[in-house]
């Protein structure tokens, strides 16, 4: 009978080529929108480590102060005294500092200028805590953080263009004027958006070239290549100044599996900013987050407004397409009264008319599809003039994308033909006849 | 076959009601040919859409092949219009976007037939009304005649017990009616029972037993032996 | 004309569920769409704010040092010689070292208070840096007081806080800080423990960020006498001669590794010009901007496809009707009228229930996100642009309509 329904409706859509076309391209139309606009919002919505990230935290101590900070909220990041502190307590099972460096590889070989590198200062435990894929070697150890050492991870673009792809592990090159020697080699990896550093990105930075062992950035006095956040007077004169003001600059993050290391932590910090009220150094009442991946995600607002608009707005204006299409849909049944008449004094049942209105639909929600999906294609590539470019990129048509352009369409389609349909499967036999 | 007793239907508006039937008994024995005739707003239509099943009725008891039909459901009634009843229009009620062979095909289909069968049925049924060369023909390129015969022939080719016909010939003219109400009364020769409704008396006085509706109420005429004396007449 | 409402109401109410339907596909639309004409002429509105630079012929470099060990005075020397090689080009007019510029896309702020012990600040500016090269190399419009002096040039070293005794500020700085209009001459604090004075009003002046949350402080900013000799690198603005943009931009470079080939001045976006900055700046704002213009123009053209079609099914639902006015007298234009009365109802109901949508829309916008409130302006555009394209929508089918035979009345099917 599903055949038979199929047939009917292609005939009849068929029949009305303008009022067909009209349905098919308001379909299209809406689902495209609503697809191109969600293929955005997925991509900066989306959960960047899945499998932890409700073990990983960032700790925020308040050292401003009611009159300073953030609304109430402590500031983003740490100033150091507070995360050499946290450091140093070594509350949780794993914990990292972290902050961007601007690097630059000198000469060497066949290049006569030197080439940017752009990374972050990290502890140990970052790669494991972050779950870093490794092509080659692997992270460093707590020992390479106390020993300062020279030792780097590269990324393997950064691998490529300075040892050609090759396993670099051993080797050594020189960063602006320093030499470091290659732990391990990255495989692609950047998560997005970049929990891990919100307070420098907006989330969607390109991957990293290099990771530096912190306390080694530390004694070279590097300055933080992203954001630096003072409050009061800026009096420093001194990397040492600089070190003890109250500016924040430093990332901090940890690992706790259950709900009792999360409580306990939660206790430390507020025991550690209380004990710096009492040591005179807060002149407030401790003030502390303990936030999770997808709580900081929220919190820093990732998702840009502009994301968040232009996705209501194409479902609002999906929405009108569907309320359209219920208006034509009824126009275009209602005219068939007749022979829905017919039909039903032939024999049919309600519900053979139903579902044969509902075929009808869906064959126009399956049209709509195809058409929603070209235009989705066409316009997930060319997103970029509606989006920042490293938004846009993120972007894609995939699979699921394509699956959901027709799911939604189909489903979207029969819904709005419930109504016209219901009317349809309601005409009055004798009604219809009794008037010709 | 089809019997009414104290059947009746209104209409209620917000302000009136009207009886169309009042009272109305009539019963129709299988294989009967009854011609319904009366006045403009007698309620012989009205009388026809209830016995077709298309509408429901207010009071009284309608019982079609022994079945009482007041409590059927709406599925059920489709069923018995389905399998029991052929219909034939005055406007032919032909769907203009089928051609013939699927306008035919149209109760079939509601009937779960195989493929092979429905196409041994309209196949048959168009011979039998002499239209199998214009199958793949639309509607629209047929004359009022032919598309009233294939309106025969959808009604034909279920089978039905019951033919109801609600003034057949009433768009045609006379040439054609005559070919249409020769078809009626061979397929009445054939066992069918029909009810037809007319205004026409010389049509009625071709059917075996006339039933005359004034104001929604039957006058009963069947024992009126003229009337088998002019049908025995035409005959010859 | 010979038509009154209460007839059409009274037929309207047999197609409940039609005119339900072009009613809230009207409201849904004009809430959408005076929305997204509000977002349009807010972003456009961005997009053509003034950065008080001559945009036409500056350009930026982004310079960074490869050797990071350097000392502030080593830097400072790179810097000094770099600035010489860039203004002895032929090409170029000006140049100057710089932290940062307008329209830059974020970079350093700080707050002002007007005392030093005063703990919660008054306002913020955008901080710029840079020599007494400086306003000239933008095109800036000094409207009050002078330009630094070369001897009033301060360095600042990678890790210092140097609060320089002078400041210029721009005008909607001077004017947040001292209402009085007589801020030449008077100090305040920009988070230093020294008061810095103001010596020169320039105007206008936008900060480096175009961000929303800084709409508050827009066109706060303030230019200090520093060299920044910051390790990692620096900017350097430069500004060429008229009609000589290309000509400078490609000869920079090669004076500055001329210069120093210890230097990383990337390939890709190492050297802007204006229009690129504005460009890459307004990203958000364009897309936005564009994709609201689309969806509108999309979303209307549907409404207005949509309206039609159910029209023109109402006018072939009713044809016999309309024959029988017509033949009981109805004029053409009678016809015509009624059909264009009865969707002129229609909208006005739709729009009523839009008004409301749109401005639940814009509170959601205006909570959420700390967008602007919007203006009745929008929502009255919104309702004449929806009745008229209801009314232009109308015409086909009513055109039609009038044309239907009076002998229609006669036809039985």
């Amino acid at each position: 009978m599903f055949a038979y329904y199929l047939q009917l409706g292609l005939r009849s859509l068929r029949r009305n080529p303008a009022l067909t076309a009209l349905m098919v391209m308001a379909i299209g139309f809406g689902v495209a929108a609503s697809m191109i606009t969600y293929s955005v919002f997925r991509a900066v919505s989306g959960n960047p480590i899945p499998g932890k990230s409700a073990q990983l935290f960032t700790p925020q101590v308040d050292g401003w102060g009611p009159q300073q900070n953030l609304k109430g909220e402590p500031a983003e990041a740490l100033a150091y005294i507070d995360a050499m502190a946290l450091m140093r307590a070594h509350e949780a099972k794993r914990q990292t500092l972290l902050y961007p460096v601007q690097l630059s590889v000198m000469p060497g070989g066949n290049r006569d200028l030197p080439l940017n590198a752009n990374g972050y200062a990290v502890t140990a435990d970052f790669f494991t805590m972050f779950e870093v894929p490794f092509r080659f070697g692997s992270g460093w150890s707590a020992q390479d953080d106390d020993a300062r050492a020279s030792a780097v991870v590269i990324s393997g673009e950064l691998n490529r263009k300075l040892f050609g792809g090759a396993n670099s592990v051993g080797r050594t090159f020189n960063l602006g004027g320093h030499d470091y020697h290659v732990v391990g080699v990255t495989s692609h990896w950047n998560p997005r958006p970049r929990f891990y550093d919100l307070f420098s990105t907006s989330g969607f930075a390109d991957e990293p070239d290099i990771y530096m062992v912190f306390n080694r950035a530390l004694d070279l006095q590097m300055r933080s290549g992203g954001r630096n956040s003072c409050r009061g007077s800026i009096t420093y004169t001194s990397w040492q100044g600089y070190l003890q003001s109250n500016c924040v600059w430093i990332t901090p993050w940890v690992e706790l599996d259950s709900a009792a290391e999360v409580a306990a932590y939660r206790r430390f910090l507020t025991n550690y900013a209380a004990d710096q009220q009492r040591a005179g150094r807060f002149g407030w009442a401790a003030n502390v987050r303990l936030r999770d991946v997808m709580q900081w995600l929220e919190y820093e607002h990732v998702v840009p407004p502009e994301s968040r608009i232009s996705l209501a707005v194409a479902l609002g204006f999906f929405l009108i397409c569907l309320v359209n299409t219920i208006g034509l849909l009824l126009a275009k049944f209602m005219r068939r009264a007749g022979e829905i008449g017919v039909r039903r004094a032939l024999g049919a049942t309600r519900r053979e008319i139903y579902t044969q209105y509902l075929v009808e639909a869906a064959t126009v929600g399956l049209a709509g599809g195809v058409l929603g999906l070209l235009l989705t294609a066409a316009g997930v590539s060319g997103v970029g003039i509606l989006f920042q470019p490293e938004i846009a990129r993120l972007a894609r048509l995939d699979l699921s994308l394509v699956g959901l352009t027709f799911v939604v369409a189909i489903i979207a389609t029969v819904l709005a033909a419930f109504y016209p349909a219901w009317r349809a499967a309601h005409v009055q036999p004798a009604w219809q006849l009794k008037s010709s | 076959m089809l019997k009414m007793t104290h059947l009746s239907k209104v209409y209620r508006t917000e302000v009136v009601e009207t009886y169309a039937l009042r009272d109305f008994n009539i019963d129709v024995k299988e294989g009967e040919f009854v011609a319904v005739t009366g006045p403009s707003g007698s309620g012989k239509t009205t009388f026809l859409t209830i016995a077709g099943l298309l509408e429901t009725f207010t009071g009284g008891e309608y019982h079609l092949d022994g079945v009482e039909v007041s409590n059927l459901n709406d599925n059920a009634r489709s069923k018995i219009r389905n399998e029991k009843i052929g219909f034939i229009f005055q406007a032919f009620n032909l769907i203009p976007d089928l051609n013939v062979f699927d306008n035919i095909e149209v109760p079939l289909r509601y009937r779960g037939m195989k493929s092979a069968e429905r196409k041994q049925r309209i196949m048959d049924s168009l011979e039998r009304v002499g239209l199998a060369s214009r199958a793949k023909h639309y509607p629209a390129e047929l004359s009022g005649g032919q598309q009233q015969r294939v309106a025969i022939a959808r009604a034909l080719a279920g089978s039905p017990r019951l033919l109801l016909a609600d003034e057949p010939t009433g768009n045609l003219d006379t040439q054609m009616a005559r070919g249409v109400m020769e078809l009626l009364e061979e397929i009445h020769r054939d066992g069918a029972t029909i009810v037809m409704v007319t205004h026409d008396p010389e049509l009625a006085a071709r059917a075996q037993r006339n039933v005359h509706i004034i104001d929604g109420q039957v006058v009963d005429l069947a024992e009126e032996p003229r009337f088998h004396a002019v049908k025995a007449g035409n005959r010859e | 004309m010979n038509f009154q409402v209460r007839p059409i109401l009274t037929a309207l109410r047999q197609h409940k569920a039609g005119t339900l339907l072009i009613a809230l596909q009207i409201a849904l639309t004009l809430a959408i769409v005076c929305n997204a004409l509000f977002i349009i002429h807010q972003r456009l509105g961005n997009l053509s704010a003034s950065s008080g630079v001559d945009e036409a012929n500056v350009f930026v470099i982004t310079n960074m040092w490869a050797d990071m060990g350097q000392s502030t005075s080593q830097v400072d020397a790179q810097v000094r010689a770099d600035l010489i090689a860039l203004r002895q080009l032929p090409a170029v007019r000006d140049a100057t070292p710089a932290s940062g510029y307008p329209l830059r896309g974020g970079g350093w702020d700080n707050f002002v208070t007007m005392t030093p012990e005063q703990v919660k600040p008054t306002t913020d500016a955008a901080v710029y840096t840079g020599d007494e090269h400086f306003i000239d190399t933008l095109g800036l419009n000094l409207v009050a007081g002078r330009n630094f002096r070369p001897d009033e040039v301060m360095v600042m070293g990678t890790q210092e806080a140097v609060t320089p005794p002078t400041v210029i500020v721009s005008k909607v700085l001077a004017d947040r800080l001292f209402p009085d209009g007589d801020a030449l001459g008077k100090s305040f604090y920009a988070m230093g423990a020294t008061p810095t004075t103001i010596v020169g009003i320039v105007d206008p002046l936008h900060r480096q960020g175009v961000d929303s949350w800084s709409n508050g402080y827009a066109g706060q900013a303030l230019i200090w006498p520093l060299r920044a000799d910051d390790s990692r690198g620096v900017f350097y603005i430069v500004r060429a001669r008229p009609g000589q943009l290309a000509d400078a931009m490609r000869e920079a470079p090669k004076a500055l590794y001329a210069q120093n080939r210890l230097r990383i001045i990337d390939s890709k976006d190492g050297i802007q010009d204006y229009a690129t900055i504005r460009h890459k700046v307004y990203d958000r704002d364009r897309g936005m901007a564009i994709l609201m213009g689309i969806i509108s123009v999309v979303l209307l053209a549907i409404t207005a496809a949509g309206i039609v079609g159910l029209t023109s099914f109402w006018v072939g639902q009713r044809r016999k009707q309309i024959g029988v006015r017509r033949a009981l007298g109805a004029r053409q234009r009678d016809i015509l009228a009624y059909f264009l009365t009865e969707n002129f109802l229609i909208s006005v109901s739709g729009t009523v229930l839009g008004i409301v949508l749109g401005f639940a829309f814009n509170l959601w916008t205006v909570t959420r996100f700390a967008m602007d409130r919007m203006s009745l302006a929008y929502v009255g555009a919104g309702v004449l642009v929806l009745v008229l394209l209801g009314q232009a929508a109308t015409l086909a089918p009513a055109l039609r309509a009038s044309r239907v035979s009076p002998v229609e009345a006669t036809r039985s099917v």
